[in-house]
């Protein structure tokens, strides 16, 4: 066997479970506004370029959502990538020198794109007819940082790939080249678009009662974009599944316990979803699609640890024991959503307040 | 030596963490002081039922969204990137020991989010009380932030007791924690002041312009002063060596301080003169030069409190290329290439000597140096130095520059650096001298061994005319008083006299006679350009000191020629062979 490079971890000051709890909780927070920035964009550009009157308003609405979703995509994926580190950091911080030139890159190509989409939304009108290509070069930066975030999560778990490290001492390697890549990019891909219909659904109940062929409308669209793209996406799944080393791959046929659980929830859930969207149910389609997303980040997780464990387990992280921090942060997290439900509240009462004056406004005239 | 190395050798990766990091730290106190300048600003508005002034608050909202939120918080993400990748080692420390810190301030962040965007997208249209306490939390959070980062990364310039016991709260409540939190949140609000005061001058409704000019002169002003004071504060609770670093003795921190004076004097009078005296002059070039400013005055707080750090990245636990202070003694038993990871040539013999030393460079060195870039070019920090003064002042760098690690490794790896850089990089001869300088006890070894890195021979040969020896070697003993980046000539009696003769000019001719022929020199330089004939044609009636500045300028006296690459003493070398030509020999 060739030499492996990977590096000693730094020590942690609690159990790693605690960790892998964390990354658990809020992976899928991250996963989920990630998907409905990708696949709101992608259905607004679609709505944008469609023509009608509904689908301009459809398409404006997500454009308004748009750089508040995004904020949050980037707030909620910095608390995974922390915890990440903490549990894989010798390899995740080796993947990323490795392929750091691109990794760099993400950063001047995410501000492009948010700077985008705020242009998309305060000049939607003004644009006319240019505006859904600003959305397009928006989608387009996103899907390249989803591609180099891609790569690293792969080589990532791939320390025999390490070596490779002397002849791309620039930074530039990256994993598309092994035969799992285009599967499971295109997998988490197809994915967000397919959750994104559902984020355009929920988008359209919003001021239900002023606007009821909006909400009817973006209801159709999202649940009839979910239903598509979906039932693509099972098969691409499968295509995903026998791409993985044959190890790793029976592990969810059996190999491991956990991990072949989760694929039989994980199945049963997506039939679920498929089938309650088809009857055009929402709420039960994307209860059944949340669930869906949440046990996926626990397949990925065991995927990880799968590819990993000839070199690596996670109780092998020495534990320097130090409570009183972490209960500093649950105090703060809780402290935080108090602080979070306060606002929503306050915004809520505004909103209505607003829209009760103009409700009179309109009876007045 | 744990993790691998991202090699840009013309760029350097250190160039990239200024560079987010300055425009970061531009935005995110932005971001934190901007909180408060907009509730004021909003209070001002309602106290003095001012729609106009309302107005202004908002559109100042808006800009301040979209400058925090996109710029400020992708920035503050791209540094976390552009350190892990530039120094893996320290990210991990930090990261592993500060986590529930670090996870702390995240939810800080995400309050700081919702509540901006609440804010911004109901004014007008939240009752004023309400949409108050909005601002206030959003303040809140966001100094909160800065509260969490200034205790993590304090302790990478004073980490008090957190170097010994690694304890977070030791660590967090480090020795410059309340001095630095009360100077960046005067800071903050500074920066907030001069960004409101862009705004204005912005702002087409000339009585608004007006008003809101003066309010953030004034706030500008207040919170400068308050900065300055909590600066001193700063600066006393320094322990010795950065504290040394910060008044003089780095040279890096000596360049910037010029940039930073100036940002603050501009700032200050930009705002006596055009904000609080005469507000009518708040027109958009004096904002922008403002904000020019106020960035010299960040940029430069922010590179000296880096530079300040040297020779470590986490001060007394982690040195700037990634070795831990704790791990020195073994590696220099066991050899840094059989200790690290991310190597090839694990052996050092004299068949790979310089392909050692370029992993050594790349792992001790590239930190800081460039190779053939801008920033701290290595080739041209090196250019007067032979192999033979190079082993020397590698193995005793720390000692003769506090603010460079020490070499880390074996004798013989010492060596492989050094031939590296004079073979590898110069195309010096590395086989010339087995034995280490200063053996000869000759004043150009002790040159080369204690002055060189710094200074060229013909450098100095002016500072020393007229001057005896005796003269001369009460300067070397106390060259601490010429400057503060230099410490006394330490050598015996005997070196000091050896020394001294050399640098009052009978060395140099030394050097050339001994090292370098001027024939070669003109072979290698000049003969792909220039004949004999041309040469003689060309010296004809000029004086060596003549030749000598001609070689110094090769590319003002013609656009076609490219300047002398040569080393100091080539040029010597080469302006006597020309000299001698001029002479009637060759």
């Amino acid at each position: 066997m060739d030499q492996l490079f990977i590096p000693q971890p730094d020590t942690i000051p609690v159990g790693w479970a605690w960790f892998q709890f964390l990354l658990l909780l809020t992976f899928p927070l991250h996963l989920l506004a990630m998907n409905a920035m990708l696949g709101g964009l992608a259905i607004g550009i679609v709505q944008h370029m469609g023509g009608s009157t509904l689908q301009k308003q459809l398409a404006h609405r997500i454009a308004i959502a748009l750089p508040l979703v995004i904020a949050f995509v980037v707030n909620f994926g910095v608390a995974p990538l922390l915890f990440v580190q903490v549990l894989y950091g010798q390899f995740l911080y080796s993947s990323s020198v490795l392929m750091g030139t691109f990794w760099i890159l993400i950063i001047p190509v995410l501000i492009i794109a948010y700077y985008s989409a705020y242009f998309y939304d305060f000049r939607f009108t003004q644009l006319g007819s240019a505006g859904p290509w600003i959305a397009v070069v928006a989608f387009s930066l996103l899907v390249v940082i989803g591609f180099f975030f891609s790569n690293n999560m792969l080589l990532m778990a791939m320390p025999s790939q390490f070596g490779e490290y002397f002849s791309h001492k620039g930074g530039t390697l990256l994993s598309f080249g092994q035969p799992s890549f285009w599967p499971r990019f295109l997998h988490m891909l197809l994915g967000a678009l397919a959750i994104g219909g559902l984020f355009v659904a929920l988008l359209g109940r919003f001021g239900k009662s002023a606007n009821p062929d909006l909400t009817s409308h973006a209801e159709r669209v999202g649940l009839r974009s979910f239903l598509v793209l979906t039932s693509g996406n099972v098969l691409i799944g499968f295509w995903y599944l026998l791409s993985l080393p044959r190890e790793q791959m029976l592990l969810f046929m059996g190999g491991n316990m956990g991990a072949t659980s989760s694929f039989g929830i994980a199945l049963l859930l997506a039939a679920g979803a498929l089938l309650t969207a088809y009857k055009k149910r929402f709420w039960l389609a994307f209860s059944h699609a949340i669930g869906l997303v949440v046990v996926m980040t626990f397949m990925r997780s065991w995927l990880r640890s799968g590819y990993l464990k000839d070199v690596y387990t996670l109780d092998q992280l020495q534990v320097v024991p130090q409570y009183s921090p972490m209960i500093f942060f649950f105090v703060t997290l809780l402290a935080g959503i108090v602080c979070l439900i306060w606002l929503v509240k306050k915004t809520a009462a505004a909103i209505g307040v607003e829209r009760k004056r103009d409700e009179r406004d309109m009876s007045i005239d | 030596m744990n993790y691998p190395v991202w090699f840009l050798p013309e760029t350097g990766g250190g160039i990239f963490i200024a560079l987010i990091s300055i425009l970061h730290v531009f935005v995110s106190y932005f971001a934190v002081g901007g909180g408060l300048y907009l509730i004021y600003a909003e209070k001002k508005g309602l106290r003095e039922q001012s729609q106009p002034i309302l107005d202004f608050t908002k559109k100042h909202a808006r800009f301040f969204l979209l400058v925090t939120m996109v710029f400020g918080s992708i920035s503050g993400v791209g540094i976390w990137f552009i350190i892990a990748l530039v120094n893996p080692a320290a990210t991990s420390l930090l990261i592993h020991n500060f986590v529930f810190g670090w996870a702390a301030e995240w939810v800080f962040f995400t309050v700081e989010i919702a509540a901006a965007f609440v804010y911004y997208y109901t004014f007008g249209k939240m009752d004023s009380k309400a949409h108050l306490q909005v601002g206030w939390l959003y303040f809140i959070a966001a100094w909160m932030s800065l509260l969490l980062i200034n205790g993590i990364i304090g302790v990478m310039l004073t980490p008090g007791s957190w170097s010994e016991n690694m304890d977070f709260w030791a660590g967090f409540f480090n020795p410059s924690f309340f001095p630095s939190l009360v100077f960046r949140t005067f800071i903050a609000l500074m920066i907030a002041a001069c960004y409101g005061y862009l705004s204005a001058a912005f702002t087409a409704d000339e009585e608004v312009r007006l008003a809101m000019t003066r309010f953030s002169a004034k706030w500008a002003l207040i919170t400068l002063a308050a900065a300055i004071a909590a600066g001193f504060w700063y600066l006393s609770v320094l322990p010795t060596e950065p504290y040394g670093l910060v008044m003089g003795k780095s040279p890096t921190i000596a360049a910037v301080l010029p940039w930073l004076t100036s940002g603050l004097l501009g700032f200050l009078l930009i705002m006596l003169g055009a904000g609080i005296l005469r507000p009518n002059r708040n027109l958009k070039p004096v904002a922008s030069l403002a904000m020019i400013c106020a960035l010299l005055v960040m940029g430069g707080f922010e590179w000296t409190r880096e530079a300040a750090r040297r020779p470590y990245v986490i001060n007394e636990v982690m040195y700037s290329n990634s070795i831990l202070k704790k791990d020195v003694e073994a590696v220099n038993q066991n050899g840094y290439l059989r200790t690290a990871l991310w190597v090839q040539n694990r052996d050092v013999s004299e068949d790979n000597l310089v392909e050692a030393g370029r992993e050594l460079f790349e792992h001790q060195c590239y930190a800081c140096h460039t190779v053939g870039g801008r920033n701290n070019d290595i080739v041209r920090a090196t250019s007067s130095m032979s192999y033979r003064a190079l082993v020397n002042y590698i193995q005793k760098i720390h000692e003769v520059r506090y603010f460079m690690p020490p070499f880390v490794g074996t004798e013989l790896e010492s060596r492989a650096l050094a031939a590296f850089i004079a073979g590898g990089l110069h195309g010096k001869d590395v086989q010339e001298s087995q034995e280490p300088a200063g053996s000869t006890g000759k004043g150009l070894d002790l040159f080369e061994e204690n002055c060189s890195s710094c200074h060229a021979v013909e450098e100095l040969t002016g500072a020393f005319d007229g001057l005896d020896t005796t003269e001369i070697i009460g300067m070397l003993t106390s060259l601490n008083e010429i400057s503060d980046e230099m410490e006394p000539f330490a050598g015996s009696q005997e070196q000091q006299e050896q020394l001294a003769v050399f640098l009052s000019g009978g060395g140099e001719q030394e050097v050339q006679q001994e090292v370098i022929n001027g024939k070669d020199v003109f072979g290698t330089h000049c003969t792909v350009c220039h004949g004999m004939p041309d040469m003689e044609r060309k010296m004809a009636g000029r004086e060596r000191k003549e030749i000598f500045a001609m070689l110094g300028k090769l590319e003002q006296l013609q656009r076609a020629m490219p300047p002398f690459r040569g080393t100091p003493q080539e040029r010597e070398a080469l302006a006597d062979y020309l000299d001698s030509i001029n002479q009637g020999g060759q």
